[in-house]
């Protein structure tokens, strides 16, 4: 075995995660190598050093120094959430402002504007009583009533439009 | 009473319970703080900032993973913010590792012990992020494998291999120190 793998093995064996024949494996090697039973005893020394954690307490009252300080954010935060969610509806708010102007310019269809019958008779030079003339010499009633009828109809009729 | 049930109650805004946590966790997170800036002072500054993150993320711990796994995560990931807007290197040279008048006394008795100590956590310090993180973790911390994948987001085997070449990376830059008069061979 290389020792270069008798490395790996020797990080394992530290965690205690090595299987048996690795153990077996990494035993036989260092038996007969010098050099890897020296790196096991720096690497053991250098594991010992990190594991002694001469490190200090927390600092005395940690609680009643914490305490304070959550109250204090604890104030803070809806206004945060309300500004965080005020921020992201402006963008959304406009691209719905947008998508409805859009919307409006291009999925509603122009009304075209269509003119009356008079004035279709003046654009062809033509006289716009004569219709109304017609009407009143008719002598007969139920003709009268008729074009009366059908003039109130097409009076109903509120389409503009020209056609020459 | 139980963690699962304190936690829960911690959700709900009961400050009682979250001082329960707290109390349990704060020695562990202090520790994990003051093993990457060996600064008193910051390491409970850092200590306390985790905590208020945490509550104020509580309601969104899903009570998957274990809490002190998740407050572990949190920790770490402000650890590392901390140390990106200070400048990692700068933040632990070896004058930084400098310790209070009272602790110094205890220095002065064991001098020589507390210099291979600080050139050991100056090697530390100096490593890239990832490595230093992860031996952090197992080496000092002395979280099991499958914790550090959950806190560090990654599959035990990159665990594995990650710890491997740290713990590689750290013998190689102590090397130098290793054969000096008062180095870690001489321990």
């Amino acid at each position: 075995m290389k020792c270069k793998n008798v490395e790996r093995l020797l990080s394992k064996s530290f965690d205690g995660i090595l299987q048996p024949e690795e153990k077996e494996k990494l035993e036989a090697h260092l038996e007969s190598c010098l050099h890897c039973q020296t790196k096991r005893k720096e690497y053991q020394i250098i594991l010992d050093v990190l594991k002694e954690k001469a490190y200090p307490e927390p600092k005395l009252l940690f609680w009643e120094r914490l305490q304070p300080k959550l109250k204090e954010k604890k104030k803070y935060v809806p206004l945060t959430m309300w500004k965080r969610w005020s921020l992201r509806a402006i963008p959304v708010s406009l691209m719905i402002i947008m998508l409805l102007i859009a919307a409006i310019a291009f999925l509603i269809p122009d009304k075209k504007e269509e003119l009356s019958q008079t004035e279709v008779l003046l654009l062809r030079n033509l006289n716009p009583l004569q219709e109304t003339r017609t009407l009143l010499e008719e002598e007969s009633v139920e003709n009268k009533n008729m074009m009366l009828i059908f003039s109130a109809l097409e009076e109903r009729n509120d389409i503009r439009r020209y056609f020459p | 009473m139980e963690e699962k049930k304190l936690v829960q109650l911690s959700k709900e805004g009961d400050e009682e319970a979250f001082a329960a946590l707290v109390n349990k966790y704060k020695t562990k997170v202090f520790h994990l703080a003051f093993s990457f800036t060996h600064n008193r002072d910051i390491a409970d500054d850092l200590t306390q900032e985790a905590f208020i993150k945490a509550y104020f993320a509580l309601p969104k711990f899903q009570l998957k993973s274990e809490f002190g796994t998740w407050l572990y995560r949190i920790t770490l990931n402000h650890i590392k913010d901390y140390l990106r807007k200070k400048g990692r290197v700068k933040e632990i040279s070896l004058d930084d590792l400098a310790v209070s008048q009272e602790e110094e006394i205890q220095i002065k008795e064991k001098e020589q012990e507390e210099q291979r100590r600080r050139i050991l956590y100056r090697s530390l310090s100096e490593l890239p992020e990832k490595y230093q993180s992860i031996l952090t973790l197992r080496d000092i911390q002395g979280i099991s494998y499958e914790d550090i994948s959950i806190i560090l987001k990654i599959s035990p085997g990159t665990v594995n291999s990650r710890l491997h070449r740290a713990r590689k990376m750290l013998r190689k830059n102590i090397m130098p120190f290793l054969t000096k008069k008062g180095g870690i061979n001489e321990m």
